[in-house]
């Protein structure tokens, strides 16, 4: 019920201006997160299965505040958007399990 | 329609959302950007698959150089918020900052491709050439594709900041822009990847 | 914007046709090509049958039997059945959600002709003598370099490549126009089936096509620049080539099937004059359907050795999506009972598609069986059962919604009689041809091979089957005499042209003016026009006043991207740089154009309106 707003009438009344500072916020979470990631390959003290997980996790968290903020998906008016991106996500995981099962035996 | 909104100057609070044609623009964009979701979850797959078969070739650990990859995602970082920073300059309607963002966005965007041109040719000279073995294939193939999409993208963004500079910023070419900044962050999102499971996992081993 | 008050060339005659982004006249270029295509690959069908008339038969050699099969397969499945299902998306959806056009115009004629030139370069292979000959799934090694260094493969490669850029542009299209095009007060859950099911075979081909798009590239990257994707020697898989090509393939199926699904949905409901049963249900089946479509590809590779997990997950997996097309089918056929039926052509389509597609269900569910599947598998058994889903199903849906929606894409009646005549031998010749071939199966005959021994208890069903091949192809003869014969006739279709239509397509005249719709309609339920008229009401609440209606320009550009991508295919093909480097630069140059001159389009003024309109 709530999906048939075609019109985009109700965003485009949002009359404020957002500011910078979010966006830098997100900038800087996704440098650090960078950096994370990096520096737990670069130092090698980490064991390997521990850094795959460190690497994994910190790389859904970054694409997570890109998705959210710099393309603006956390803004209303963007179901289809999500529900587009979700379904991609879902069939790139069935074919990552596949590559990474199914393939070699 | 906002027909009399910009006849006197003035444009919508959001440029891109005032037509009809902007919306479909922006949701088909979106929509396309599901479908290159998939087109690069399947280029990665396929490199998950054969990543460990590197033949007599040079394997992922003594090939890559962490430095170099640093640098190339440092600044596609920083090219991805230019290009937010062009966006909110489109939003309260200065087109003189928002052209100066875009214009540093492609200027990072080269760099970006000069440094991947410079690492592929890296690794020519050390024997890892597409016919070398499985492991090279799908990194080229893969690492190939997000480089063309960062090609495309830089001659878009050019195309659209002359006409920009031609039209000024209109119902019309505000939709374009927007689109193009989020067709960007895309490409940074897909890197995000690219660095994670190419270039971190694979020297990890 | 009226502002812009831009004189547009129109164009005439031939140009007309090349440069228009009117969906209806794009519609009927699909249905032209895709008819076109369908007729080729019927024809290579009918070749297929002859050689296989009798044992040890030498009609045609083994070499040029597996050019058939796979130029069959692939003819079939990505240029005539896609096609003509894009002719009807295209002619038809629009006009049930109330919008004056497509979300792009520009898009959708590129679309249609990168699509055309795409299944031309595929075909031109017979005249090149390099043709395809690794079936329609084209697996490695057979594909790959090693075992076929000729252009055979590479014209499929490229030829599929630049057909799949413009299913992707209509999948892409028709999303954004079913999102945001609707008119007003039509919710989702007041659209038409057809319209419920083109959105979501829509969402498939988004997320299904660049799957194929990616091991295109690989296959053409192997075979062209040496790469080891699929070379087991250099640390490739050819088991990979598989997965990619079914997680494709798989919902690709469901792409082709959901569609007639909707045709049918209009069609038994319009026919048995009766709500259709369940909405819903349907609605809530198809989604579930296509969501489940994406994890099964691997029942296709069952004997390849997955092992016990993942052969009983995808077996399981592939028997589950029994159950919503079980509601599917139940739906129909409450839909029927107690109905007033009226047995028109499209309507004995409908109705004869309902038991042979549950047949090729029921085998669907067997072959669905991990175990029984070593026996089934390569057999003439799987051969019986996508004719029946894909024949059965898909192919008399589309026959069923030509005869349906006809007179609103041309203005003129198909003719009963010859309708009924093409119905009849058609689903005859059907079941001749494919269910004895169930028995072939089961008896041992294996699939893609090009002729067999004699006293095996082959020999009778085949002559049956290439009999039935015989009277398919009468069918359809029956069908194009029917078009012709209908073109003679008079342009005197009514709006409403069966008198009982329920939808909003059936409220604007047979053919519809350029611009659909000279208001836009309020919808006020599920099944619109028939709510209105059950309330005698003789026209749809308008939600606009009459105004100038704002029209997309026309233009060669997109034919001229197609030509483009067509010329550059060749050149990759052959290793000419040059026309490779050239045909890309002309497609790109088209793409310049297209951002910098702003396409204003024109306005039809209200006097003008009604000009050439037929009441």
């Amino acid at each position: 019920m709530s999906s048939n707003h075609s019109a985009a009438g109700e965003e485009a009344r949002r009359h404020k201006v957002e500011g910078p500072r979010k966006h830098i916020v997100a900038f800087v979470l996704s440098l650090a997160l960078t950096l994370i990631a990096f520096a737990a390959v670069a130092s090698g003290e980490i064991n390997s299965q521990f850094t795959y997980i460190i690497l994994i996790g910190m790389a859904l968290v970054q694409v997570f505040v890109q998705l959210a903020f710099w393309m603006h998906m956390k803004d209303r008016g963007h179901l289809f958007p999500i529900m587009g991106i979700i379904f991609g996500v879902i069939v790139v995981f069935t074919m990552v399990i596949m590559a990474s099962y199914w393939v070699w035996w | 329609m906002s027909a009399h909104d910009h006849a006197d100057g003035h444009l919508p609070h959001e440029p891109e959302k005032a037509t009809l044609e902007g919306r479909n623009k922006v949701l088909g964009f979106w929509l396309f950007l599901g479908a290159e979701t998939v087109l690069f979850g399947t280029l990665f797959s396929a490199f998950l698959a054969l990543r460990h078969n590197t033949g007599d070739g040079p394997t992922s650990q003594e090939l890559f150089e962490l430095p170099m990859v640093f640098a190339a995602t440092m600044i596609l970082l920083f090219s991805s918020l230019m290009s937010v920073f062009a966006v909110q300059a489109m939003h309260k309607n200065k087109v003189k900052p928002m052209l100066g963002w875009l214009l540093v966005t492609i200027l990072l965007g080269l760099g970006f491709l000069g440094l991947e041109v410079y690492e592929f040719l890296n690794y020519i000279d050390e024997g890892h050439k597409m016919p070398t073995s499985a492991f090279s294939s799908s990194f080229y193939t893969l690492v190939g594709f997000h480089g063309a999409h960062v090609a495309f993208g830089i001659l878009w963004i050019g195309l659209l900041i002359l006409q920009v500079l031609k039209k000024g910023l209109t119902v019309v070419t505000a939709p374009k822009i927007y689109v193009s900044a989020i067709y960007w962050h895309f490409i940074d999102v897909v890197w995000v990847f690219i660095f994670t499971v190419v270039y971190l996992m694979g020297k990890v081993g | 914007m009226a502002a812009h008050a831009h004189k547009v060339k129109r164009y005439r005659g031939l140009m007309d046709w090349l440069t228009t982004v009117d969906h209806k006249k794009i519609g009927i270029l699909y249905l032209m090509a895709g008819g076109l295509f369908f007729l080729v690959g019927g024809l290579e069908a009918v070749m297929i049958r002859i050689q296989l008339i009798k044992p040890m038969n030498d009609f045609v050699g083994a070499d040029t039997f597996n050019e058939l099969i796979t130029m069959h397969g692939t003819t079939m499945i990505f240029l005539a059945a896609m096609p003509l299902l894009f002719a009807l998306m295209n002619a038809v959806i629009p006009l049930q959600i109330g919008a004056r056009d497509v979300a792009f115009p520009f898009l959708n004629s590129l679309g249609f002709w990168t699509f055309f030139f795409g299944g031309v370069l595929l075909n031109i292979s017979w005249f090149a003598g390099n043709v395809p000959d690794a079936g329609w799934t084209s697996y490695v090694p057979l594909a790959g370099p090693t075992y076929n260094s000729g252009h055979g493969v590479d014209y499929y490669v490229l030829g599929l490549q630049i057909a799949g850029i413009g299913t992707l542009l209509g999948g892409i299209n028709f999303m954004a126009t079913i999102i945001n095009m609707r008119a007003p007060g039509m919710s989702f859950m007041r659209m038409p089936m057809f319209t419920w099911t083109i959105f979501i075979t829509s969402a498939l081909i988004v997320f299904a096509f660049p799957v194929l798009t990616v091991g295109l590239v690989a296959l053409m990257f192997d075979r062209l620049f040496q790469a080891n994707f699929f070379e087991t020697a250099n640390g490739g898989s050819s088991v990979l080539w598989e997965h990619v090509f079914w997680v494709f393939g798989h919902p690709e199926v469901y792409i082709l099937i959901l569609p007639a699904f909707g045709i049918i949905s209009e069609v038994v409901s319009t026919f048995a004059r009766k709500r259709l049963f369940g909405y819903s249900s349907m609605v809530f089946a198809t989604v579930l359907i296509a969501f489940l479509g994406f994890m099964v590809w691997a029942h296709h590779m069952f004997t390849t050795g997955l092992g016990p997990v993942a052969n009983g997950l995808f077996s399981i997996a592939t028997m589950l999506i029994a159950v919503p097309t079980g509601v599917k089918i139940f739906n129909w056929l409450f839909t029927l009972w107690g109905g007033s039926i009226c047995f028109t052509a499209a309507s004995l389509f409908a109705i004869g598609f309902i038991p042979t597609f549950v047949m090729g269900g029921v085998t669907g569910v067997m072959l669905a069986v991990a175990p029984a599947d070593y026996q089934y598998h390569d057999s003439y058994f799987v051969v019986a059962h996508f004719h029946y889903v894909i024949v059965g199903g898909l192919v008399f849906g589309i026959f069923s919604g030509l005869h349906y929606w006809w007179p609103k894409m041309f203005g003129r009646m198909l003719n009963e009689g010859l309708g009924k005549l093409t119905f009849w031998t058609f689903f005859i010749g059907f079941h001749l041809t494919f269910f004895v071939q169930h028995f072939l199966g089961l008896l041992g005959m294996p699939r893609r091979v090009w002729t067999y021994l004699p006293n095996q208890d082959f020999d009778t069903m085949n002559l049956v089957s290439t009999i039935g091949a015989f009277l398919m192809g009468v069918g359809t003869i029956c069908f194009l005499i029917n078009v012709v014969v209908t073109s003679a006739k008079a342009r005197n279709a009514k709006a409403d042209a069966w008198e009982d239509g329920r939808s909003l397509e059936w409220t604007i005249p047979s053919p519809p003016p350029e611009y659909n719709f000279k208001q836009l309609p309020l919808v006020r339920g599920y099944d619109a026009w028939w709510k209105e008229k059950m309330e005698g009401k003789s026209a749809m609440t308008p939600a606009e006043p009459p105004g100038p209606i704002h029209m997309p320009s026309p233009s060669i550009l997109p034919f001229i991207m197609s030509v483009g991508l067509f010329i550059a295919g060749f050149g990759f093909m052959y290793d000419k740089l040059y026309l490779a480097i050239g045909g890309i630069a002309v497609t790109l140059i088209c793409m310049f154009f297209r951002s910098v001159f702003d396409d204003h389009g024109f306005h039809i003024e209200e006097d003008e309106q009604e000009k050439g309109v037929h009441a």
